[in-house]
């Protein structure tokens, strides 16, 4: 306990001597209110966590434990999920902008939220059908049922799963503040009303262009995640002995992605079954507890109102979609092939070199416990890092450095992606090395196996399907980071934005330059189409071939 | 002239910060051609000691030796069977038989032959291209055996080797070890066995070793002196007085761990 005040108190007094500094030494007029926009960002997140969470509770344990509602929720939240983030966000701006400051402030959080909440509601989702059959059944012998099951056993169950989907919701939060703190909505930058700290990034890298003030905002936003993990998730994970490196996502895939394309072909029969799967959902609606039905009821009058709301007076006719289709930047349409080769290119480098890295680095940390020493607080620091942030800062270097933009920007978009992708790897890399059972160690010691034989007989194998969850989750994410990546977007009003020609890139343009809500769609759809077939041709196939591979214990 | 000789073994594990004592000083030998039995309390430190005699774990102070030498490290001379089987998921029934022979560096048609011996052995020459995964508990654990003769070890360690089987199938494999045991083709001869069966320890070993609850120590050896094959004996009143007497010691040295 000393030991934790210690570390607080030293926390907060670094930080208060930090601020202090950058905002004596510092000239610009926004840096002035570096407290207050610590302020609001921290709180902005902490809001934002606080949504997620009760919304990632309650969704995650609706879908795992109500048939019904995994049909329509959880089918639903993987279509959200697989469609890029960034993607989507120009649509809900517009909307909420009318609504003034705050709104404003509101479509901050609505897009912090949407890069939070996955983490939670899958890891809800993972842990509740988790629980071990025996468990539920023995809780449903003693008449546990309803809200009390959900006390008793949901809850306790899922602790740990909600605590480390938090850990990682916060550190999506961080990693997003930058984008979401820094809008652009046709064309000028929108800054939200109460300021905030990726505001302030943006704004030293983007507009004034200063790489040591970038450099220092950075080592300061670090800092302060850091300073919260240490202080808060380190011992909440520990208090729910999670061990700070439980995979969140080694959720069951198979019971999550319901729009693979192997299981699109199974709804395209489904119309034969529509009688019978009709009566056998009257016949569960009538199981449910009175909870589960308003939740229900609740939750599909918010979805139509919402959809009434935004959409209903505007639904495309035909005639607006030929006329987005019509104008620009419909004239690189005709490059998509190329495009998204070239962006296709971008991610399968980064991830190349993410699966190598995280794989060498995950093996390395638990097999020599002396370089773990060396291994556990990079990744700490490295975790603490919010990357999104590093983009403009990283740019800025290497535009220096190599003094052609275009270039810099090639190597800023794939740097980007490995950082971003390479994180998820080595999580669960790290998580499976750690797992391999004690009987399987010990029969590779009795056998004599050794360096590259251990690795090619014992290690390799056993981490395989870890290595291809973690290769679903990082092209994910790299899907996300891309629309980013690709596109550096103009300081000021006249200045042509730079690019690297990308799909991203041109969803950006799409979205930012010329509004052209189709043609962002379509893009969209493109990049949905692309994440669903690789997860259904690649991952899934594979995910079931190492399913055998899986030591039962 | 013993083959294994363990002499003040004592061992102990750290438990967040706590020390615990799980052997305290063991003694005893094995000789050639004997089939022992560790008999105790489940977590009294037998298969701890299986795993220092196997020479995966170290001694804290006191020796484990084999042929008069100081076992270290693994050696291919002495094998183990796991108690759930130890198989590599991801290799087929023969290529995990045909893997210590690839460590050792034989070649590939080498390893194959063996490998089919071994198998054939264990009586799953069909299987030889079924991953473990479609293999029933009692195959897997024949699979088992299997792996740990490819190399013709010496000695056998077995811990546990039939308690996660049901006891139809643990009652065949039985015979199967005793078999491989008295085949004197195989240079396998020393066996020995971790167990808490009673029953089992008396049907299969020529002698007993009791040992107490935690912290593990040898509180007496039962000759086994039933002639084989055992199981047309195993009604007679020498078996049911044999097992009372190691019941009984496993009772006194619960007892005296309480005090």
């Amino acid at each position: 306990m000393r030991e934790y005040f210690v570390s607080l108190i030293v926390g907060l007094v670094v930080l208060c001597v930090m601020s202090w500094l950058i905002v004596t030494f510092v000239a610009y007029p926004e840096v002035k209110n570096l407290p207050l926009h610590t302020y609001a960002t921290v709180s902005r997140i902490i809001i934002t966590l606080l949504i997620s969470v009760a919304w990632g509770l309650s969704f995650g344990i609706l879908a795992a434990t109500n048939k019904l509602a995994s049909l329509i929720v959880t089918p639903f939240i993987d279509l959200l999920q697989s469609i890029p983030i960034l993607g989507y966000f120009p649509v809900v701006i517009g909307f909420l902008f009318a609504l003034g400051p705050l709104g404003i402030e509101f479509s901050v959080i609505i897009l912090l939220f949407t890069s939070m909440a996955w983490a939670i509601f899958f890891g809800v989702l993972g842990a509740v059908s988790g629980i071990p059959a025996n468990v539920a059944e023995a809780s449903r012998a003693f008449g546990l049922s309803g809200w009390r099951y959900i006390r008793h056993v949901v809850l306790p169950a899922i602790t740990p799963a909600v605590v480390s989907g938090a850990n990682l919701a916060w550190c999506d939060g961080w990693f997003f503040m930058i984008a979401a703190e820094y809008i652009q909505y046709e064309g000028r930058v929108v800054p939200p009303p109460s300021g905030g700290l990726g505001y302030l990034l943006a704004r030293a890298a983007y507009y004034y262009k200063d790489m040591n003030l970038s450099v220092i905002l950075l080592l300061f936003i670090t800092f302060i995640v850091v300073y919260f993990n240490v202080l808060t998730w380190h011992r909440l994970m520990d208090r729910v002995s999670t061990g700070t490196f439980k995979p969140v996502f080694k959720i069951d895939l198979s019971g999550v992605g319901k729009l693979g394309v192997t299981r699109m072909n199974g709804w395209l029969h489904f119309r034969r079954h529509w009688p019978k799967s009709f009566f056998a959902t009257s016949q569960r609606l009538r199981k449910y507890s009175r909870i589960e039905k308003i939740i229900a009821v609740v939750l599909a009058l918010f979805m139509i109102f919402l959809v009434l709301r935004s959409e209903g007076h505007h639904i495309p006719t035909l005639d607006t979609i030929m006329r987005g289709f019509s104008e620009p930047p419909s004239e690189e349409l005709g490059r998509l092939p190329v495009l998204v080769s070239l962006t296709m290119m971008r991610l399968l480098a980064a991830y190349g070199i993410s699966l190598v890295v995280a794989i060498a680095l995950g093996i390395l940390a638990v097999e020599h416990k002396r370089l773990a020493v060396v291994i556990y607080p990079f990744y700490d620091i490295g975790q603490g890092v919010p990357i999104l942030a590093l983009f403009p800062v990283l740019f800025l270097g290497l535009n220096q450095l190599l003094g052609a933009p275009r270039i810099a920007l090639e190597f800023t978009c794939v740097i980007m992606l490995v950082l971003d992708m390479i994180w998820y790897m080595f999580i669960n890399i790290l998580s499976a090395v750690k797992n391999i059972p004690a009987d399987l160690r010990e029969v590779g010691q009795l056998l004599g196996l050794k360096g590259y034989n251990r690795l090619r007989h014992l290690v390799i194998p056993y981490i395989l399907p870890a290595i291809v969850t973690g290769s679903i989750l990082s092209w994910g994410t790299g899907w996300n980071t891309i629309i980013f990546a690709e596109y550096m977007p103009s300081t000021e009003p006249g200045v042509p934005s730079l690019s690297v020609p990308g799909i991203g890139s041109l969803l950006d343009k799409a979205g930012y330059e010329y509004g052209n809500t189709i043609i962002l769609i379509f893009l969209l759809g493109v990049i949905a189409a692309i994440v669903l077939f690789m997860e259904g041709a690649i991952w899934r196939r594979l995910l079931r071939k190492f399913e055998k591979y899986r030591v039962e214990v | 002239m013993s083959v294994i000789e363990a002499e003040n073994v004592t061992k102990t594990f750290e438990l967040e910060k706590s020390r615990i004592l799980v052997l305290d000083n063991v003694n005893f030998s094995v000789g050639s051609d004997e089939f022992v039995c560790l008999v105790g309390p489940s977590g009294c430190g037998k298969s701890t000691m299986l795993r220092i005699i196997a020479g995966l774990e170290q001694a804290d102070s006191g020796t484990v030796r084999f042929h008069g030498e100081q076992i270290i490290k693994p050696n291919p001379k002495i094998a183990m069977v796991f108690q759930l089987f130890g198989l590599l998921p991801w290799k087929t029934a023969l290529e995990n038989i045909e893997l210590p022979l690839e460590v050792i560096g034989a070649s590939k048609e080498e390893r194959t032959r063996t490998a089919q011996e071994y198998l054939e052995m264990v009586e799953l020459k069909e299987f030889d291209n079924t991953y473990p995964h479609d293999l029933s508990g009692g195959m897997k654990q024949r699979v088992g055996i299997a792996r740990a003769l490819a190399l013709k070890p010496e000695v056998l360690l077995m811990d546990e080797p039939f308690s996660s089987l049901d006891e139809l199938t643990a009652k065949t494999l039985r015979e199967l070890v005793l078999d491989i045991w008295r085949d004197p083709d195989l240079p396998t001869n020393t066996f020995i066995m971790v167990s808490h069966n009673v029953e089992e320890a008396v049907f299969m070993a020529d002698r007993v070793i009791v040992m107490t609850p935690r912290p593990g120590r040898v509180i007496g050896e039962v000759e086994i002196d039933i002639p084989r094959p055992r199981l047309s004996h195993i009604r007679e009143s020498r078996y049911f007085e044999l097992v009372d007497k190691i019941v009984e010691l496993l009772e006194i040295g619960k007892k005296q761990n309480q005090h």
